[in-house]
């Protein structure tokens, strides 16, 4: 791109030819429009999803519909409290688990790993985070439920099987996130802690992991992003009751799981509360992202 | 009804004008390709077609010959697919099938309106003495399956509800061993849900904690692999098919689920499913009857459909 073209004022813009000018400023409307319409279509699922959902509040009750503890729809009865705490039962629990598992491996691939080891450990961990998610459900089902019932003898279903695939899901997306976030800091400050006598494990959790706070605390809240979120693979693997479960080897169920398993039958009342529903997840990940960006003007 | 009479309308456009598009084609020289010819088989295959479908209609008189067909949506295969498969041979007679639900069908057939009336359910008492004929025409069974390694065969019918109403959670207290009760439940769309709720549940409600699992299949290899597990699916799906583990079938009230308890009625988590007519059947809807209770139809669609045919066992 020539310099002049990159000038915002009109002045610059007389200096290249006609034929630049208009290629610039299709391209400009071009990006505008790619950039427009999908601000458009979220601002579109909003309206759409809230329009739907509105009945709740006039025809149930907002209160009714968040506190409620019963979630039932033969007798119309739509509380989603066990289904909010199912949500963040499976999603911190997967936090719990994947967390240190991600920054270990992203501490490895940046301060410890040869590059001969960081370049095999590197696209293995990329290579997890693009495998769909019916794949890791499949593989929770068949394999991981039945190993769970084995030594909880319980049927499998429930948190603690829901907290394995999801922290497996998770790891890459948090670890990749880390890994930019350690190697973001200087080469310098490592130095000084050596050179002030400072072991590689001392280096690493006293002055580079600190320094990196911020930018990991991104990377697990994108992370919670995923997992609260997540459906298919929850699905396969939670139960799906929807209670407050008394045991992590308990049936239970989530927002997205018991929207996906009504969805196909209901009608009324019962789709409203679905579209509620959909819309508090709506509203989980918009706080969610909000933090991330407190967050990011606060390293800056 | 709107679809029968449109495909007569439709028959009868098609014959005039395939008769003008053949024509037009035998007027062409024989020297087509591959392609040309293939599409003068499928015009001349239309054209039968046509005709066939248009003998059937030609004579408006003897479509007159109509019966309906309403009641029950668990029946509704079966009648459908028999519908079909009567008009086929009976190109004279019209049958309308629709489900409305077991209720609204004893009550159109009692009222008239309706020529067969069908129902999933007994009659109440005050539908007994509005001279309905019952024809039983299949069964429908469920089992309740526990894992081979569970010690229990079989429950009461109380304890089974005690059970899925969660107030039973130890398989000591049905005379089992020590270990807790894991229920497997199906989700709320399933057909199967609903005659369990029905037969054993009747006012109390299911445990909640239950698992809930959205496919037969699933709860059939759930059950089997967990020892303290307990779920219910039709019966036509216990034994087990490509290799998938054995699960075992429990007792209720001392009674074995098969085809013959169940048509026998023995086995108590049965029901029957029955045609209603008002009076004895006569002409069409007894020809119509005759043919969902021929080997045809019991052995294929009711068969299919995971029901048990009228004969197995012989009918009461």
């Amino acid at each position: 791109m020539s310099e002049p073209t990159e000038g915002h004022s009109t002045g610059t813009l007389q200096l290249v030819s006609r034929s630049t000018y208009v290629k610039e400023t299709l391209l400009k409307s071009l990006f505008f429009a790619c950039a427009f319409v999908f601000v458009l279509a979220v601002a579109l699922i909003f309206v759409f999803v809230g329009w739907k959902a509105w009945p709740i509040v006039t025809d149930y009750g907002l209160g009714k519909f968040i506190t409620g503890t019963v979630w039932s729809s033969s007798t119309e009865e739509f509380g989603i409290l066990p289904l909010i705490v199912g949500s963040f039962i499976v999603t911190l629990g997967a936090l719990a688990l994947g967390t240190p598992l991600a920054v270990g491996t992203a501490v490895f691939l940046s301060d410890v790993a040869s590059p001969r080891v960081r370049s095999f450990v590197r696209p293995a961990v990329e290579l997890l985070a693009g495998v769909p998610s019916v794949v890791y459900g499949f593989f929770g089902i068949i394999l991981l439920r039945s190993l769970v019932a084995q030594f909880s003898g319980t049927l499998g279903f429930g948190a603690f099987t829901a907290w394995v695939v999801l922290a497996i899901m998770i790891v890459p997306t948090i670890a990749a996130l880390s890994e930019d976030a350690l190697r973001s800091i200087p080469e310098g400050i490592r130095e000084a802690s050596y050179a002030m006598g400072a072991t590689q494990w001392q280096t690493i959790y006293k002055v580079v992991v600190p320094a990196a706070k911020i930018g990991i605390i991104d990377a697990i809240i994108l992370g919670m992003g995923r997992a609260i979120g997540e459906t298919m693979a929850v699905l396969m693997v939670v139960g799906n009751a929807p209670v407050f479960p008394n045991s992590p080897f308990a049936p239970l169920s989530t927002m997205t799981t018991q929207i996906v398993m009504d969805m196909p039958y209901a009608v009324g009342l019962h789709r409203t509360a679905l579209f509620a529903m959909a819309a508090m997840l709506f509203i989980f990940s918009m706080l969610l992202v909000a933090t991330v960006r407190l967050l990011s003007r606060l390293r800056d | 009804m709107q679809h029968r009479k449109s495909r007569h309308v439709y028959g009868r456009g098609h014959r005039s004008v395939l008769f003008l598009s053949s024509r037009a084609g035998s007027d062409r020289p024989s020297r087509g390709t591959r392609v040309y010819s293939a599409a003068r088989l499928g015009v001349l295959a239309a054209l039968a077609f046509s005709l066939l479908m248009s003998a059937g209609c030609s004579n408006q008189k003897q479509r007159v010959d109509e019966i309906s067909v309403s009641g029950s949506t668990t029946i509704l295969p079966i009648a459908e697919q028999a519908a079909e498969l009567f008009m086929a041979d009976h190109p004279t007679a019209n049958v309308l099938v629709s489900g409305l639900g077991s209720s609204a069908g004893i009550e159109a057939v009692s009222a008239g309106t309706t020529q067969i009336g069908t129902s999933s359910r007994d009659l109440k008492e005050e539908e007994q003495g509005l001279g309905l004929i019952d024809t039983p025409i299949a069964y429908d069974g469920i089992a309740v399956i526990v894992s081979e390694e569970n010690p229990v065969s079989g429950l009461t019918i109380e304890q089974l509800r005690s059970v899925f109403a969660g107030e039973i959670t130890n398989w000591s207290e049905v005379g089992g061993e020590d270990r807790p009760i894991e229920l497997v439940n199906r989700d709320e769309a399933s057909g199967t849900r609903e005659a369990f709720k029905k037969i054993v549940m009747e006012d109390k409600p299911f445990d909640r904690r239950a698992a809930v699992l959205p496919g037969t299949g699933q709860v059939r290899d759930v059950v089997a692999r967990a020892p303290g597990a307990i779920g219910y699916i039709s019966l036509g799906f216990v034994a087990p098919r490509f290799n998938s583990i054995s699960v075992k079938a429990l007792k209720i009230d001392g009674v074995a689920p098969n085809e013959k308890t169940v048509a026998d009625q023995t086995y108590p988590i049965g029901r029957l499913l029955h045609f209603f007519t008002k009076g004895e059947p006569t002409g069409l809807t007894k020809e119509y009857i005759d043919f969902v209770l021929s080997d045809t139809i019991q052995q294929g669609v009711v068969v299919d459909a995971g029901f048990i045919p009228i004969a197995e066992g012989g009918a009461k």
